[in-house]
């Protein structure tokens, strides 16, 4: 299975998302136990501080284990050279896409800034993932009037609509050729809406690891195990955890 | 003892659970009683109708269910003669859910039936979220306004104002945090080491039907806390707010 929704420790910043630090090679630790094949590594420094080095840290963390972990980098749209950066993170580093989480950073998905950031995150194959399900500024209407605007890159609502607004974020995965949803603290139920509803090729699964108080990730772990309970068919979940992330990822660049 | 302080009884919107499956579920996973409320129409509107299904539930279940009684606070006096009749049918806490009955947990609507649960004894489950839901430091200054009654502060704001559920639980000593959907290896150790929170302010709920029952226990049974905190988030605390 692919996760689409992982964090790498936070390095440099403090916060009350951090967690334990731990090694790319403790991380793939974590992903083996998990049964947990390659995954999606958002940046975390980067949404508190977003400066070229912490997507430097990203990926060297990533590159420990190219097979395993793709790393997505993050910017601040509002900063001078942000479109530039993209290229750099796409290019030199080897990074897959962008991470931004707009409630955390600090910005509107409307500001016209964001849109040299997506021409060159889009002419250089990678997509952008956003947290959402957050008011004020990470709600899926807003992301997908940003998918509207740049509609070859690929966008991924990180959270699925979260607890209370992921019947917003089905209705716009449906209506938004080029966005698409990944389940993650999504709660079970409506998990198991958006699979019956979704269009079946755009549902992605993530458990948010890295953030727990253990190297070992045990919710994610439990997350993972989950998923037994939640009532879908076998072809759903060959979907979400292997078809749906590697078409996605593979077909990107 | 197990007890899981909230499940909804009844067809909801994506979800419907009926009296003979929790009964089985409880039995499965080891859990002796859970506090049910009626499903979300009659939360919205039937109430009377919602009250009436989970008092025969709890009847028939041997002393397994105990009911809530829910009553829209824009019925006024109304809802409190509906909490009044529950009551006598054997509700014994009340549970809100602002969003569905729509109205905001400081706007006064509710306190005739706060002041209603003061008078019976009865704790108030609250649901939080993310707005729209209400959130966490709004329902710990209403908690302060009702400085006898005991509020559950159902989903802890899950998840993105589970940021806010340490505060709200240090700002009203009368509110109590949830476990469901929060990760023991993130929230709930953060709040079980605070030393104004600590494990004896959380009590443990499934969620049921929005949830994976057994997922949910685990994230209590797997929590590295000695047996005597497990033993209260699992059934203790609630135990005592039913009084
Ligand atoms: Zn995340």
């Amino acid at each position: 299975m692919i996760d689409f929704h992982t964090h790498t420790p936070s390095w440099r910043t403090s916060s009350w998302l951090g967690g334990v630090s731990f090694g790319a090679d403790e991380f793939v630790g974590f992903m083996d136990v998990a049964g947990i094949e390659r995954a999606v590594v958002l940046s975390h420094d980067g949404l508190f501080d977003p400066s070229p080095s912490t997507n430097d840290d990203l990926a060297a963390f990533v590159a420990e284990f190219p097979d395993r972990l793709l790393g997505f980098g993050t910017v601040h749209p509002r900063l001078e050279g942000a479109p530039e950066e993209v290229a750099r993170m796409m290019g030199p580093l080897g990074l897959r896409g962008l991470k931004l989480h707009p409630w955390l950073q600090g910005f509107s998905m409307h500001e016209a800034s964001l849109d040299p950031i997506c021409e060159v995150l889009a002419a250089e194959g990678g997509m952008l993932l956003s947290h959402d399900g957050t008011p004020p500024y990470s709600t899926a209407g807003q992301i997908a009037a940003l998918a509207r605007r740049h509609p070859t890159l690929p966008v991924v609502l990180g959270h699925g609509g979260l607890h209370d607004t992921w019947r917003e974020a089905l209705t716009l995965v449906s209506e938004t050729e080029n966005l698409y949803l990944c389940i993650c603290g999504t709660p079970p139920y409506a998990a198991r809406e958006i699979l019956a509803k979704a269009p079946p090729h755009k549902v992605l699964f993530g458990t948010d690891a890295g953030l727990s108080d253990r190297v070992s990730q045990d919710y994610a772990v439990a997350r993972v195990r989950e998923i037994e309970g939640w009532g879908i068919t076998p072809e759903q979940k060959q979907a979400m955890l292997v078809d749906n992330p590697r078409a996605l990822l593979d077909g990107a660049r | 003892m197990i007890i899981d302080a909230h499940v909804r009884l009844g067809r909801g919107r994506e979800v419907v659970l009926e009296p003979e499956a929790l009964i089985t579920s409880m039995d499965r996973l080891g859990i002796d009683k859970a506090l049910v409320a009626p499903d979300e129409r009659c939360i919205a509107v039937d109430d009377r109708e919602g009250n009436d299904r989970v008092a025969a539930a709890a009847a028939a279940s041997g002393g397994r269910l105990i009911p809530y009684a829910v009553a829209n606070p824009w019925r006024g006096a109304r809802a409190v003669d509906e909490l009044r009749r529950a009551r006598d049918a054997g509700a014994r806490a009340l549970c809100v859910d602002s969003v569905l009955q729509g109205f905001d947990l400081l706007d006064g609507l509710l306190d005739p039936l706060l002041e209603f649960a003061r008078d019976a004894g009865w704790f108030v489950y609250v649901r939080t979220g993310t707005p729209p839901s209400a959130l966490p430091l709004p329902l710990a200054s209403l908690a302060r306004r009702f400085p006898d009654v005991a509020f559950v502060m159902g989903r802890s704001g899950a998840t993105d104002f589970w940021i806010d559920a340490a505060p709200a639980l240090r700002y009203a000593g009368n509110l109590f945090g949830d476990t469901c959907y929060a990760p023991w290896d993130t929230v709930l150790a953060a709040l079980a080491a605070d030393p104004e929170i600590g494990a004896s302010r959380l009590v443990f709920s499934t969620d049921s039907p929005y949830t994976v029952p057994e997922a949910e226990l685990s994230r209590v049974t797997d929590w590295p806390i000695t047996d005597t905190e497990r033993a209260e988030v699992l059934g203790g605390v609630v135990g005592r707010l039913l009084g």
